[in-house]
């Protein structure tokens, strides 16, 4: 693929997320499921990109320094693994990228929108629309049962087969018979597929996952982990895991690593 | 998102939590309380209404210096209401060679339309009856004793034969303290005939009518413009002074209970409210990760509380309709006879009222969620104190204000609630900071269970100074109405003591004074009280005479048209007290002149005025030194204007004396002996009074039940409000090997505490709002608090919320510690 190919996109009007077929001059057809950087961002095809993003927070003892120039690109239908040790700055640059904060310098590209362009409403709607999250804890709401749990993202969409899909996005985590039980009668990887149903139910663009098998036990992580990945390769999703799991690290196509908020190498799988 | 279809989900599901239904139930018993006291309140009053309409015949009188126009008769009748026409004029009767001044009253056969009149026959038998028919009187005891008469023998008025058929024994409007005489009740025709009533008589007047409150509203108000002139409406309820003053303080108990019901409810809504925004805070944040929006979710919480106050109110007012109708039935002596239909106006207002103190206090905490980050999902950071002052929180402040004000009907009342319910707030804080200080720097001497629950107290500072002024505020507001209001309630009664003068004389001579007074004291007499008494006529105020049509009360007329009454006093009598000014300066040389407060709100008087009066032939000018508020249910002979002695002994007077006798003594030697004085009864208006007393009394016990039920859903709330992290730290004391007996004992430590200092504040509170209430609204003589029963309160207090705090956590402490750790 070169420079010309990504001329012939744009100039055949071929959108972000797309799915195209491109022929080459010897008219053989290859479809693209992922493409290198430099391309995704030429046509405009990036799910993810960051440009020198740095945070700092005051704090007791003067301004600390959380991340620092961090830039890299997630094409479309991309898996990112964000390695690095407790306190590397992992969390705080997945809430950067799902704009869920603002960065204190650098600028950040979330679905080929430009966060820093957005205010707080904006953000939320671009949100909604096209990112799912899955966390650590599952942040499962304790009032709501399972089902309930997981109409929540097509709820505020007002989407009004809520409850059906959230009955077949459970039944798609095998949690069909658990889903009038709350969030305290079910065991923490239970607890966590209903939070993968959640985060699925609505076919966002991107899903962000910080820690997903971080409050597991191994084998329960391992369900967990390998769920994860055949839900995102089912809906083509791109996938920004933040994970001290290395055996969930390796199963993403590239891996990021922070150390002390500054990129320390970027791996391409 | 469609948010109100998400406020209806979120409450749907929400509602099975605890916050929601103590909100819920806060509300359904804050709208209840007001609704069923104010619905009472309002029946009982309209019941005392009535039992004073029986008191001077019918439910509304118009009077004039003339005959009354037929049309103005038909235009009742037509309206379905019953009429009598009655007029009372002096007039010598006589029996031989007796004669004897007597207050005639002429009335058709449909007298009295309201109350009792009763007579004594011939064979002595007591009949209810109706006015006498044409060519017969009744007559009361003193006007057969001065003329030697009895039931069955003929006098004479006007020249014209009538036979006497009866003694009365009651009539209503028989306690007018100012009857020049005793009474003669005849038909009207034969006054007519006789022409006792022809132009230019002094008779007085009167037609009554009687019906159902709403058609003899909508009549007064139709007739006012077409009144002939000099005619005035009269309503029962300014026409009996003593009763109005009783039911005053009677509606003031009420309102103080109902408002203390309503506002324990608001503190209970508010400490819900917060533990309610507490668990919100992870949910909102979570829905802004998930793309709702700030303004989308600020208005489904208000959409959901809205959800939330619309069935609760409504469930209030019918709980509260329901429960006033039970004590109705329940209390059936405390509204005999008539039984007032339900006015719908209290249920409104209570309605409003509950909404207001729902959003009032509920709104500031959720308002705050406005300002959750969505990054609070990776990271429960401490919530940012608040380092500005927060405007929010005024408005529960302002709505228990609000409520206060308006509930109250009277600025003392609600002044002294605010100021005291403020005081105890403070209190709270100070004493509490104090405290939790004096834990941290002494508590390492503490056994280590205790040392933990006291410790629990001091890191929690925020949320103990909330729980122990709430739980302060409750238990002040709960001895206020427990311990305090009984106590109030006894002073009342003490107010009319056995001894309460029950029969008043008037016209007592100089001469005859001395005499008098051994004659009551043989007849074993006691509380005499004998005052002169000038009758003269306004003449002008500062220099101007006063025109009726220049005031808007109307009650200003009678003064203006009519006698004034005025007694003089060396000392400030008994059952008065001084507003502004001082009492008579001794040395002055000038008349000094004391005023009741009726007269500065009806003539816009104040202190340095002038008043000119004409008593005989004399007109004094007298200066307003001092202004006075009079309790007109002391049952002592009061006065509206009260000159100085030297003034006073200058001018032509008689006396008026009050004492008590026992109701069946035999008084007819002294209308013999004393045939120029008058003798009034006051046993059947002071019977009501004492009945108005018991009546609220008992209403208040009723009402009492209320904020019981709302001062323990307020310690609930209270307990509520911390229990989340009580039983994630009790879990987790379990997981490191406590005993239970080490949890149970931190728990009673930590709340007993809480109990003692709250309950302390609040007998302190209640003491100081009990002395500020008896003093400044109810204006009893002497009150002091029940200190031994507020020092029960403590005790209370303290046992009440240890328990209460134990059997919240003991269900904690059984609990396996991992179900509660797993749930964070």
């Amino acid at each position: 693929m070169d420079v010309r190919a990504a001329d012939c996109c744009a100039a055949a009007g071929v959108a972000a997320g797309d799915k195209f077929v491109l022929k080459t001059t010897n008219n053989k057809t290859r479809k693209f499921f992922s493409m290198s950087e430099e391309i995704a961002i030429e046509i405009g095809n990036e799910a993810i990109g960051a440009d020198k993003v740095s945070k700092t927070v005051d704090g007791p003892d003067g301004r600390l320094t959380i991340l620092e120039d961090v830039s890299f690109r997630v094409a479309r239908g991309d898996s990112l693994a964000i390695v690095g040790a407790s306190g590397s700055g992992k969390t705080t640059l997945l809430g950067l990228l799902a704009g869920l904060d603002r960065p204190s310098a650098g600028s950040i590209v979330l679905a080929g929108e430009k966060l820093d362009a957005l205010d707080e409403e904006a953000r939320a709607h671009l949100r909604r629309r096209r990112v799912g999250f899955v966390f650590q804890n599952f942040h499962l709401l304790p009032a709501l049962n399972a089902e309930e749990n997981v109409m929540l993202p097509l709820e505020l969409d007002g989407r009004a087969d809520a409850r059906e899909r959230a009955g077949d996005a459970l039944a798609r985590v095998g949690l069909a018979a658990r889903r009038h039980h709350y969030p305290a009668q079910l065991s923490g990887g239970e607890q966590q597929r209903v939070a993968l149903a959640r985060a699925f139910v609505h076919a966002p663009e991107i899903l962000f996952a910080d820690e997903p098998t971080g409050n597991l036990d191994q084998r329960t992580g391992a369900v967990v982990g390998d769920l994860l990945f055949a839900l995102n390769r089912e809906h083509g999703t791109t996938l920004v895991l933040v994970t001290h799991d290395a055996n969930l690290a390796a199963r993403c196509a590239r891996r990021l690593g922070l150390i002390a908020g500054r990129i320390a190498d970027a791996a391409t799988a | 998102m469609k948010p109100l279809a998400f406020a209806a989900r979120s409450l749907r599901r929400e509602f099975r939590h605890a916050e929601l239904a103590m909100l819920a139930a806060a509300l359904v018993l804050a709208v209840a309380a007001l609704t069923a006291v104010a619905t009472l309140a309002n029946r009982v009053e309209r019941t005392i209404v009535a039992s004073a309409a029986e008191l001077i015949g019918g439910d509304l009188g118009i009077a004039a210096g003339r005959a009354l126009p037929p049309a103005l008769i038909e235009a009742a009748q037509q309206r379905g209401l019953a009429t009598t026409q009655v007029a009372d004029f002096p007039s010598v009767v006589f029996a031989g060679e007796a004669s004897r001044l007597a207050d005639i009253r002429a009335t058709d056969a449909a007298f009295p339309l309201r109350g009792v009149l009763a007579v004594r026959d011939a064979h002595g038998a007591e009949q209810i009856v109706h006015a006498p028919a044409p060519g017969s009187v009744y007559a009361e005891p003193a006007v057969l004793a001065a003329l030697a008469l009895k039931v069955g023998d003929r006098l004479q008025i006007g020249g014209r034969d009538l036979v006497v058929e009866g003694e009365i024994t009651r009539a209503p409007d028989s306690a007018n303290l100012f009857r020049l005489a005793p009474r003669v009740l005849m038909n009207l025709a034969d006054a007519e005939s006789i022409g006792l009533l022809a132009a230019g008589s002094r008779a007085r007047h009167r037609l009554l009518v009687a019906g159902d409150e709403r058609t003899v509203a909508d009549f007064s108000a139709a007739i006012k413009s077409t009144l002939p002139a000099g005619a005035e409406i009269t309503t029962v309820e300014d026409a009996q002074q003593n009763l109005r003053g009783a039911f005053e303080r009677g509606g003031s108990f009420l309102r103080l209970a109902a408002l203390l019901a309503a506002l324990l409810s608001g503190v209970a809504i508010a400490l819900a409210a917060q533990r309610f925004a507490r668990r919100k805070r992870e949910e909102v944040a979570l829905l802004r990760c998930l793309g709702a929006r700030r303004g989308e979710i600020l208005l489904a919480l208000l959409l959901e509380l809205g959800l939330l106050a619309l069935p609760a109110c409504v469930l209030g007012v019918l709980v509260g309709l329901a429960l006033q109708q039970i004590v109705f039935v329940l209390a059936g002596d405390l509204l005999p006879g008539t039984t007032p239909s339900i006015p719908l106006e209290p249920s409104f207002a209570a309605f409003a009222v509950g909404a207001a103190v729902l959003f009032g206090f509920a709104l500031p905490p959720l308002l705050r969620l406005r300002d959750v980050e969505p990054l609070r999902v990776f990271r429960r950071d401490p919530d940012p104190r608040a380092g500005r002052f927060d405007a929010l929180y005024l408005l529960p402040v302002v709505v228990a204000g609000a409520l206060i004000a308006s509930g109250a009907g009277d600025a003392q009342l609600a002044l002294t609630l605010a100021l005291g319910f403020a005081g105890v707030a403070l209190l709270t804080l100070v004493l509490g900071l104090i405290l939790l200080r004096f834990v941290r720097s002494a508590g390492a001497r503490l056994p280590a269970a205790l040392r933990f629950g006291l410790a629990n107290l001091a890191r929690r500072r925020t949320l103990s100074l909330l729980q122990a002024g709430a739980l302060a505020l409750s238990l002040t507001a709960f001895a206020v109405l427990a311990v305090i209001g009984p106590s109030l309630l006894a002073s009342w009664r003490a107010e009319l003591p056995a001894d309460t003068p029950n029969y008043f004389l008037i016209n007592l001579q100089t001469g005859q004074r001395t005499a008098m007074q051994q004659r009551l004291s043989t007849l074993g007499a006691q509380n005499i009280n004998v005052l002169p008494l000038a009758v003269g006529k306004l003449v002008a105020i500062n220099g101007k005479t006063p025109k009726a049509e220049d005031f808007a009360d109307r009650r200003a007329a009678n003064w203006i048209n009519g006698e004034v009454r005025v007694s003089w006093s060396v000392d400030l009598p008994p059952a008065n007290r001084l507003l502004q000014g001082r009492w008579f300066d001794p040395a002055a040389d000038k008349p000094q002149l004391s005023i009741d407060q009726m007269w500065v709100d009806m003539f816009g008087m104040k202190l340095g005025d002038t008043m000119t009066l004409r008593v005989g032939e004399r007109d004094i000018d007298a200066v307003v030194t001092s202004i006075r508020g009079v309790r007109w249910d002391s049952f002592r002979a009061n006065f509206f204007l009260m000159l100085d002695a030297r003034t006073g002994d200058a001018l032509a007077h008689s006396y008026i004396a009050s004492f008590h006798l026992p109701a069946a003594t035999p008084l007819a030697s002294l209308s013999r002996d004393f045939p120029n004085v008058s003798l009034i009864d006051l046993n059947q208006i002071l019977d009501r009074v004492r009945e108005i007393v018991g009546r609220v009394s008992r209403a208040v016990v009723w009402v009492l039940g209320f904020s019981l039920a709302a001062g323990l859903l307020v310690l609930l709330a209270a307990l509520a409000a911390t229990a989340d992290e009580r039983r994630f730290e009790a879990a987790l004391l379990r997981t490191l090997g406590a005993h239970s007996s080490q949890l149970s004992a931190a728990v009673l430590g930590e709340f007993a505490a809480l109990g003692i200092v709250a309950g302390g504040i609040a007998a302190l509170g209640s003491a100081a709002i009990g002395t500020a209430l008896a003093r400044r609204v109810f204006h009893f003589a002497s009150y002091l608090p029940p200190f031994a029963a507020l020092l029960a309160v403590v005790f209370a207090a303290a046992v009440l919320v240890a328990l209460a705090g134990w059997l919240a956590t003991r269900r904690i402490a059984r609990a396996a510690p991992i179900t509660v750790l797993r749930r964070g």
